[in-house]
């Protein structure tokens, strides 16, 4: 097949595209009734966020009086695109490989901030006061976790760079093939520090308990998402689906993507994801209330940074 | 034909849930908030979420007298919950007034101002009944989708 082929099936099948819509709603689903069994309910079918966007095909958009209806329609769709784009970046250990040209871990690392910046223009773009509040919630939490990962993703690149023999690496792909020779990170003591960052890092970026502080629906309606109806609120929806795929893969490629070649890897994949979504997501959302936001503000400026920076230091260092 | 009755069916599984305080004496919305939605008696294996937007909500439950304080702040909400929706009256006081019906406050009942679709009358209304009416307007919403 042509290169170009393949980039355009990579982006728009799998695993980005269909594939990865797919597997975010099941995802969600899977999220939705763990929880429920956890909290001694029965819970929505598996397919209950396929019938929510179903549902939200049939319904009005209707866009207020005081919104900017252009910004305001555009918003969703940067952030699917961003999040479609972003799948196909992240390889699975011996199933797909993206290709080069595609873009490595620092462009992915722009593409993972799009969604929060979508809901920030969706909220000032909505015209409504709670959009605003939601606004100013996400650019600082944001500003927050956004440190967070830069620092985890230059302690794996560093990490990589020298054992390689280079300074440093960005490339996704290098980093898979160097953990699959040479053991995974989770492995590795000295970078325990950043998995732990990581793990603090992913219920921010995707917006759950107790970091959904702008979301926050007892306390802003919703925020961003308190003007959006129909098919708009349904790109949101696909949108937070994708991303849930996107960070929970990317947490595999940085520091545990050892899996059989084939069927056998991608089965492996998958098992680690789900037990990354019910053990990381499920489980910490019906166990603990939402944070403030000068609460998660600093909690992340002291404690996931300094385990970042711990790994990044020790990895400078030897 | 076919293919749209079908995702009506599938959309009809997913009603999100939006109440409406109208001055209720908070009997009513604790029987909502907990009861309904908590362990016992979930709802949410009807497919059915309490929204915090009015925007996103399909089943609108009211529940209140109506005040005349808030009147015109209810119908406004109603308003901006987009089509199609249902409404649901939960407990006697939109039904009647209940123990406020000769009250010069309150303008119940409710069915004067908004189309209530279905009644849930008690005081408050057991929560079995109140999943008995949100099953009904899950019927009733499917015929409007
Ligand atoms: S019906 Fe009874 S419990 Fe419900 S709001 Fe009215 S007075 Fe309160």
């Amino acid at each position: 097949m042509p290169t170009e082929l393949v980039v355009l099936v990579s982006v728009l099948v799998f695993p980005g595209g269909l594939f990865a819509f797919a597997l975010g709603l099941a995802l969600k689903g899977v999220d939705r009734r763990v929880a429920a069994r956890l909290q001694g309910r029965v819970g929505p079918p598996l397919l209950q966020p396929a019938f929510d966007l179903v549902k939200l095909g049939f319904k009005r958009t209707m866009v207020p009086d005081t919104a900017v209806p252009g910004v305001f329609l555009a918003a969703p769709l940067i952030g699917v695109v961003a999040m479609a784009l972003a799948v196909a970046l992240v390889p699975i250990a011996g199933v797909y490989m993206p290709d080069p040209r595609l873009g490595n871990l620092l462009v992915l690392l722009y593409l993972l901030s799009v969604p929060g910046i979508a809901l920030m223009i969706a909220g000032s773009a909505s015209g409504s006061p709670f959009g605003a509040v939601g606004f100013s919630r996400e650019m600082a939490l944001m500003l927050a976790y956004e440190a967070t990962i830069v620092l985890v993703v230059a302690a794996v690149g560093l990490r990589t760079g020298h054992a390689e023999g280079q300074v440093v690496t960005f490339s996704l792909a290098e980093i898979v093939r160097h953990q699959q020779e040479h053991g995974a990170y989770l492995l590795d003591p000295v970078m325990w520090p950043a998995v732990a960052a990581f793990l603090f890092f992913y219920p921010a970026n995707l917006g759950i308990v107790p970091f959904d502080i702008p979301e926050a629906e007892t306390e802003i309606l919703e925020g961003p998402l308190l003007e959006y109806s129909g098919p708009a609120l349904a790109l949101f929806k696909v949108m937070s689906a994708l991303k849930t795929v996107v960070v929970l893969s990317l947490g595999i490629a940085l520091f545990c993507p050892v899996a059989p070649d084939g069927i056998a890897g991608f089965a492996v994949w998958l098992a680690m994801m789900l037990g990354l979504l019910v053990v990381g997501i499920s489980a910490v959302r019906v166990s603990i209330g939402r944070m403030r936001i000068d609460q998660a503000f600093s909690f992340f400026l002291k404690w996931p940074l300094l385990l970042a920076a711990a790994s990044l230091t020790v990895v400078v260092v030897v | 034909m076919l293919l749209a009755r079908n995702l009506k069916r599938i959309a009809a599984r997913s009603p999100w849930l939006y109440r409406i305080n109208s001055g209720s004496c908070n009997g009513c919305d604790v029987e909502l908030a907990t009861t309904a939605c908590i362990p016992r008696y979930d709802v949410e294996r009807l497919g059915c979420q309490y929204c915090g937007s009015p925007r996103h909500a399909d089943i609108v439950l009211i529940t209140g007298p109506l005040n005349r304080h808030v009147k015109d702040a209810v119908l406004r909400l109603w308003e901006e919950i987009p089509e199609p929706k249902v409404t649901v009256a939960v407990g006697v006081c939109p039904i009647s007034g209940g123990i406020f019906r000769e009250s010069y406050a309150v303008c119940a009942p409710v069915d004067q101002y908004l189309p209530v679709d279905v009644n849930v009358p008690g005081c408050p209304p057991r929560p079995q009944a109140i999943i008995e009416g949100v099953a009904k307007a899950i019927e009733i919403w499917r015929a409007r989708l």
